[in-house]
């Protein structure tokens, strides 16, 4: 930057507090001579010294102030000043100078010990103790103690540049009560270096310069014989978090919109679900494993669903018999009751089962849920309380493993960016064939990215009314939301972490 | 998921070719498998599909990948030889475990390998498929020291002492229940029964307490021993039958003759064990349907019979270990996995359809556009909280309208949450040192109780924490959520014990009372732990929509 415009981009405080340097050293004096409050000033010598224009130097020193008790003696004198004054020639009992002095016990200690160690007081035993001052002591009736002198001083002090009987002086107030303390402090030193005297020789005092453009300027067109104060547009400016979304919440709008662009429509569900649409509707016979109460979260009140009976009791017979799907059900006896048992939504699934038994289901129809689901799990790094599972079903006529296949494919390149798949047989007590699906993501290398089948008849008929193929899928968004998070807790998709949610990244930028 | 553990080495020899861990890998792709756990020879296999016992081993593995890579084809034989060994079921069995299916095997031998695979099998079979076996149970023993007709029946609890493995002094069944290991492991399986099941030959040695545990002295099998003698009970018959035909498998693919039992119930006498095959038929052009091929017929046969099935005139046989067969697809679905489901060509879907959100998530998401333009950083919670949090600390004594859990894993998530503002306090008890002012927001669905439902409502929820915060603030804050939405809300005095009296106030949209804005209690705010002043508002934007 040439000199011009550095001394163009000079701050009001700044072209205050320069002129001054020339014969101004220290902060006490630039305030003096240039009428600017502390603050002010250190904030114009700091912008002076980022731009090389000053050199500050801090220098260390051992400085002495008044304490609590040496601010009062200040204005009341010593202790033993008043005790002297008191005492005169005549010979006192210390308990009446404890009364003429209005001095405290420890007071008077401290003044006995002070004066009879420079022979100024004699105690004199008899019935009781009494006191009266030496020749000595008489003679400092009207004279200055040294500690009296030296406390009349203007406080801090830098204590290397103290006299000897100052210093004796301060060694003595130093042994009394909160007289005075000592402490280390800065002191700071400030420098013209060349470029400042450069400037100050240049000349500054330019009142063409404006460092506000107010509407005055404006309305009287004085603006035109006026320049602005350059700024240095490249100082950090303090941070500011005004309102912003969450990243996950975000990211899961992102997935949203895809499936609508892909045709789907979304689906909802309630948090607090009945076995029967979590499970039942969906062919899970009672005794599967996963509907153990180890793994469900059941609700404590209300205990039962209102449902519709008469397709409870052709899901009952799906179970039981198949309901003349050509399968032999899984044979067992089917609870009511239980299928009544509200719990929390443990599987997205639910979504589908309702949605496959709504006068609302179009055929041919896409449908997606993006279901918060709860599982009996212990909280850590890869389990949260609670968790969205994204999953949904394709309802249509002849629709065949290959379709599913097309289905996946589209998805591994959609939500994983993936053109590389792999997809292997899998098992879903509700979907038969299933598959589950491998996606070859640009940086994470093969993922499980979801599993995927066909409804069985057994499930379809029931709610349904008749048998269609319905392509059922699942997909596995979170690890990519991770990675795409920047986050490797899956606790952080909740994060309560307020510098943590105002840092982060919400905009996925196109790269 | 069942997880079992087998050797390479032993595998190759049972499959007649050599298997590495690479091609194990992807063999097991057609048994619904993966590889776990590579140790040298070692390798650990897990099973997704829970309902393939017979695969729960490594002999029944080689049995479906023999199919695999064409060594064998179509069901494989599992010869009977008949024999008069007898078990006698007693009447009193009927009650507690009325049924039994057992064999008799020899001409093996059992070694290390197979050794270890029956118990895995055993082990497998049983806590699994046999629903820790209350539903199925199974017991092999050294044959040569039986003597038969064995018999089966239920004794009063005291009625009986004997020797349980690994034991060295005589219990009685009741003791046994009280303190042997597998004892109380299993005794809620007998909780509810006066008598217990017992196997007991004609020696009078009993050979089980059933399903808890063998005897010491003919109970237990060891390496060398040739004969055997294998048993199942339990409540189901055919799975009992299953665990004889899929230990019958396991024992003819070691080179065992099966040795048919006659199992004696009252008024009945059965053989055992029934490996006959079942018939299904399937439609000609199911496999077209479900898998999208055009297969010839041969084709169809050939790949069915990789699976281990036989196949003629659109009739399937299904061997008698496989018990998962419901319907045809079951079937065909194997078909499709024979076939190679890396082989199959995707096909696009056929029908356009026109996608949309739900009106609701569409109009949420707008005002939560909304509530960030009027300054909240928007958080995301989780909606299982604890009582303390929802209720406790925000000075509600009691509320009948949260949903509650039975069996919560912990306290910190044992209720749904019946509103956002306790959640974002949380947030302001973590940040306390994070800079001023701070202001958040949640949008997001909540549950209440109503009687005997539980509904779900969308709310939104937004708190301002600085020196200076007031109810005007969070009053103007509502003020704009509303006036986007195009109401102008209504204020009128409320009482709500987490805020201060007299600064707080139900807001009305339309005469409806939709929620409520005011400056939160000091009790409140030391509850959290707080020593900054809040101020927010919580409305229930479901109470604006016209139900969907």
């Amino acid at each position: 930057m040439d000199i011009k415009t550095l001394i163009d981009t000079l701050h009001s405080l700044e072209r205050k507090v320069l002129p001054v340097l020339s014969t101004s050293r220290t902060l006490p004096e630039i305030v003096g001579a240039t009428g600017l409050k502390d603050i002010e000033v250190m904030r114009a010598l700091q912008w002076l010294e980022n731009k090389k224009i000053v050199k500050i130097s801090t220098e260390l020193k051992e400085v002495v102030s008044l304490d609590k008790n040496g601010v009062k003696y200040v204005k009341n004198g010593l202790p033993e000043r008043v005790f002297i004054t008191v005492l005169k020639d005549r010979e006192l009992s210390i308990s009446r100078l404890e009364k003429l002095t209005g001095l405290s016990k420890d007071e008077l200690n401290v003044c006995l010990g002070v004066l009879r160690k420079k022979a100024m007081a004699l105690i004199i035993q008899n019935k009781e103790l009494r006191v009266k001052l030496t020749a000595e002591g008489l003679k400092w009736l009207d004279k200055e103690f040294l500690e009296e002198t030296f406390l009349k001083k203007v406080f801090p002090l830098d204590i290397k540049s103290l006299s000897s009987e100052d210093q004796f002086a301060l060694q003595n107030l130093k042994k009394r009560r909160e007289i005075v303390k000592t402490e280390m402090q800065k002191l700071k030193h400030v420098e013209l270096l060349d470029l400042g005297r450069e400037i100050i020789s240049k000349g500054i005092g330019d009142d063409k310069v404006v460092d506000v453009l107010k509407p005055e300027l404006l309305r009287s067109g004085d603006w035109r014989n006026k320049t602005f104060r350059r700024y240095d547009v490249k100082i950090n400016v303090p941070k500011v978090f005004g309102g912003k979304p969450q990243a996950y919440r975000i990211f899961l709008d992102g997935v949203r919109k895809k499936f609508m662009s892909l045709g789907f429509t979304e689906m909802r569900g309630p948090l607090v679900e009945s076995e029967f649409w979590n499970m039942d509707a969906l062919f899970m016979p009672q005794f599967h494993s996963a509907r153990d109460i180890h793994d469900v979260l059941y609700v404590k009140e209300p205990k039962r669903a209102k449902l519709d009976e008469s397709l409870v009791k052709r899901v009952k017979s799906a179970h039981e018999n198949g309901f003349g799907t050509g399968s032999t059900g899984w044979g067992y006896e089917f609870d009511i009751s239980r299928t009544h048992r509200l719990l929390l939504r443990s599987q997205g699934t639910a979504c589908s089962s309702r949605m496959l038994a709504s006068p609302e289901l179009k055929i041919p129809g896409k449908y997606f849920g993006m279901a918060r689901c709860f599982r009996k799990d212990v909280v850590d790094a890869t389990h949260n309380a609670d968790f969205y599972q994204t999953e949904g079903i394709v309802v249509e006529e002849g629709l065949t493993l290959r379709h599913l296949f097309g289905l996946l494919k589209m998805f591994a390149k959609e939500f994983a960016g993936a053109d590389e798949i792999k997809i292997v047989p899998g098992y879903f007590p509700f979907t038969e064939p299933s598959a589950e699906l491998f996606a070859k993501h640009p940086v994470l290398g093969w993922v499980e990215l979801g599993g995927a089948g066909i409804f069985r008849p057994e499930l379809v008929k029931p709610l349904v009314g008749r048998e269609v193929s319905v392509i059922a899928w699942g997909i596995g968004i979170d690890r990519i939301a991770m990675f795409k998070l920047g986050i490797n807790d899956i606790r952080q998709l909740f994060s309560h972490d307020l510098a943590f949610l105002r840092n982060q990244k919400v905009v996925e930028c196109p790269q | 998921m069942p997880t079992i553990s087998i050797s390479l080495k032993d595998l190759s020899n049972l499959v007649g070719k050599k298997i590495g861990d690479k091609e194990l890998k992807d063999l097991l792709e057609y048994a619904k498998a993966e590889l776990e756990n590579v140790d040298g020879d070692n390798v650990s296999v897990k099973f997704n599909d829970t309902n393939m016992p017979y695969l729960w081993c490594v002999e029944g593995l080689a049995v479906l990948l023999k199919g695999v890579i064409g060594k064998e084809k179509g069901i494989p034989d599992i010869k009977i030889e008949s024999s008069e060994y007898r078990v006698v079921v007693d009447k009193s069995v009927k009650a507690v475990r009325p049924f039994i299916s057992a064999l008799v095997a020899k001409g093996g031998k059992i070694d290390d390998f197979f050794l270890k695979q029956l118990i895995q099998l055993q082990e497998k079979f049983c806590e699994n498929f046999g629903r820790r076996r209350q539903k199925v149970a199974v017991g092999i023993y050294p044959c040569k020291k039986i003597g038969f007709p064995v018999y089966f029946r239920a004794v009063p609890p005291k009625s009986v002492r004997f020797v349980p493995l690994e034991f060295s002094r005589d219990m009685t069944l009741a003791e046994i229940l009280e303190s042997h290991p597998k004892g109380k492991e299993y005794a809620w399986i007998l909780a509810d029964t006066k008598k217990y099941p017992l196997l007991i030959d004609s020696n009078q040695e009993v050979l089980s307490f059933l399903p808890i545990i063998n005897s010491n002295s003919i109970g237990k099998l060891e390496i060398g021993d040739d004969e055997l003698f294998f048993e199942a009970t339990g409540t189901d018959s055919s799975a009992v039958n299953l665990a004889s035909c899929i230990f019958a498998l396991a024992l003819s693919v070691r080179g065992f003759k099966i040795h048919s039992i006659k199992i004696s119930y009252t008024g009945k006498t059965v053989m055992s064990p029934d490996v006959s095959s079942s018939k299904l038929a399937i439609g000609k052009d199911d496999v077209s349907r479900i898998i999208g091929l055009d297969l010839r017929d041969s084709e169809i046969k050939n790949l069915l019979e990789m699976a281990r099935f036989d196949f003629k005139n659109y009739s399937v046989s299904i061997p008698c270990f496989r018990n998962d067969i419901m319907h045809s697809i079951d079937v065909i679905e194997d078909v499709g996995i024979m076939y190679g489901f890396n082989k199959l060509e995707p096909l696009p879907l056929k029908t356009y359809t026109v996608g949309g959100a739900s009106v609701l998530q569409d109009c949420v998401d707008v005002i939560r556009c909304v509530a960030v333009g009027v300054g909240f950083q928007e958080v995301f919670s989780s909606v299982l909280t604890s009582r303390e949090e929802l209720l406790d600390r925000m000075n509600l004594k009691k509320a009948v309208d949260v949903v509650e859990v039975e069996n919560p894993s912990s306290s910190g998530f044992a209720v749904l949450r019946s509103w956002l503002l306790p959640g974002l306090m949380d947030v302001f008890m973590k940040n306390k040192h994070v800079d001023l002012p701070q202001k958040v927001f949640e949008q997001g669905l909540v549950s209440v109780r109503a009687g005997d439902v539980v509904v779900d409502e969308e709310h939104i929820a937004g708190v301002s924490s600085h020196v200076s915060v007031s109810f005007t603030e969070a009053k103007q804050a509502v003020d704009s959520l509303l006036r986007a939405c195009g109401y102008d809300a209504v204020y009128d005095d409320f009482d709500h014990p987490s805020f201060i009296t007299g600064r707080v106030a139900k807001v009305l949209v339309k005469d409806k009372m939709i929620g409520f804005v005011g400056e939160l209690h000091p009790f409140v705010l030391n509850a959290w732990g707080l020593d900054m002043p809040v101020a927010g508002f919580e409305l229930n934007l479901s109470g604006l929509f016209k139900k969907e």
